[in-house]
């Protein structure tokens, strides 16, 4: 393979191109402009803390909003549920909350290490949270399946909006650049920490109704705070 | 000076200091990694002479993100990684603009000559490179111009490092069809 001429010269082309880049040079005048102008606003900064003291934060965030939630609002849906489907869907939540805490730690810090891609991220959340109600609850719809359902969407939109924008305050410190996957992965953990607070709320304990009108709900969530995301300059 | 030759263990020290608000770190920072920021811009987008202002705008954004460095990281990977977010918010831009522009029949003749200053033509193995698609031909010049690791690359782009071997490879592969028409159309 290596005496095909083709190879050959693909190998030697790409050296030589690479190889033409490297006189390039700014201009002294570019150069010291840049540092006149760094150097106007040059005060001592704190780094950033590690990966997972940034994760930590999050989470603790998540789980403090989530705990606070509960306490303050109906516990219907804890009376309702088995204890498999309670310890099954605050399992699968948690695993949610961390999963995308990791994301946003990641994408605060530019050059972290992306264990996974966020659609990789987001396709695992969705696959849990659909898995778990398709399998946990009863495929049961009620005659008035509307509404019924979308006070719970309701509900889970003003839980969400306000905590994605705290979600955000805390995300500030970080280099965000406005991109669909912050904003995706902020309103996904916002959107989570909706869906526990509505899980133990929720007298409809029924497959149908929590897969569109809870998950339904986060998935457009997370559709719009991408679009969001996107739109920022 | 290729970025192979910048000592990272230098530049940590040099960021940690610039961090601490030292001007003369700085100084030399932007003196050390100005060129290979400067070809990596030139490299990216074959044609167009933006490259000096990508350059002052990226280290206005590493200005204003330098705590998210830590020291344990190395430098370049994280540089770049601000510097493509740098050359994509500019190509967004960019192309916001050029879709509000209204299209005119014919250039007005005294705009004519200043045209190929702005925009100049690539020519040859260049032309093949800025054909790629944008992915893999980020990949290539970071591969190829920056002179870095596959898990840097990844890194800076915010990738994994299988995702990157297979734009490499598509890149080459893309590459490899257009050199075999080249040579056939000789032969």
């Amino acid at each position: 393979m290596r005496d095909d001429p083709r190879e050959t010269s693909i190998e030697h082309r790409l050296k030589s191109w690479a190889g033409s880049r490297t006189d390039v040079q700014p201009s002294p005048e570019i150069l010291q402009r840049i540092q006149r102008e760094l150097r106007s606003s040059l005060v001592p900064v704190n780094p950033l803390p590690g990966e997972s003291k940034l994760v930590a934060t999050f989470l603790g965030g998540f789980a403090a909003c989530a705990a606070g939630l509960i306490a303050v609002m109906d516990k219907t849906g804890f009376h309702l549920m088995t204890a498999a489907q309670i310890v099954w869907m605050a399992v699968i939540l948690a695993a949610g909350g961390l999963l995308f805490s990791l994301m946003i730690a990641w994408q605060m810090v530019p050059a972290s290490r992306h264990r996974f891609s966020l659609p990789v991220g987001l396709a695992l959340c969705g696959l849990a949270v659909i898995g778990g109600v398709a399998l946990l609850f009863p495929w049961r719809t009620p005659s008035s399946f509307v509404s019924e359902g979308w006070p719970c969407a309701a509900m889970e939109l003003v839980v969400a909006v306000p905590a994605a924008f705290v979600f955000f305050l805390l995300a500030r410190r970080g280099a965000l650049w406005g991109s669909a996957g912050i904003g995706a992965t902020l309103s996904g953990l916002a959107a989570v920490l909706a869906l526990t607070a509505l899980q133990g709320r929720c007298m409809f304990q029924q497959a149908p109704h929590l897969l569109v009108w809870h998950a339904g709900t986060a998935a457009i969530l997370i559709g719009s705070g991408a679009l969001i995301g996107h739109a920022i300059p | 000076m290729s970025e192979a030759s910048i000592d990272d263990r230098e530049l940590r020290n040099l960021m940690t200091q610039y961090q601490r608000a030292d001007p003369a770190a700085l100084n030399d920072l932007v003196r050390r990694v100005s060129p290979p920021l400067l070809r990596y811009f030139r490299s990216s987008r074959p044609g167009r002479n933006d490259a000096e202002d990508l350059l002052q705008e990226c280290w206005i954004r590493i200005h204003r993100s330098r705590h998210t460095y830590r020291a344990s990281e190395p430098v370049m990977p994280w540089i770049y990684a601000i510097a493509r977010h740098t050359r994509l918010d500019a190509y967004r831009k960019r192309r916001r603009l050029e879709s509000r522009e209204v299209l005119v029949a014919a250039v007005p003749e005294r705009f004519q000559d200043a045209a190929p200053e702005v925009l100049r033509e690539p020519d040859g193995f260049d032309r093949l490179i800025a054909g790629l698609p944008e992915t893999q031909r980020e990949v290539l010049v970071l591969l190829k111009v920056s002179g870095m690791s596959l898990e840097e690359v990844a890194k800076a782009t915010a990738s994994t490092v299988g995702a990157v071997k297979q734009k490499a490879h598509r890149a080459y592969a893309t590459l490899r069809r257009a050199l075999a028409k080249d040579f056939d159309n000789a032969g």
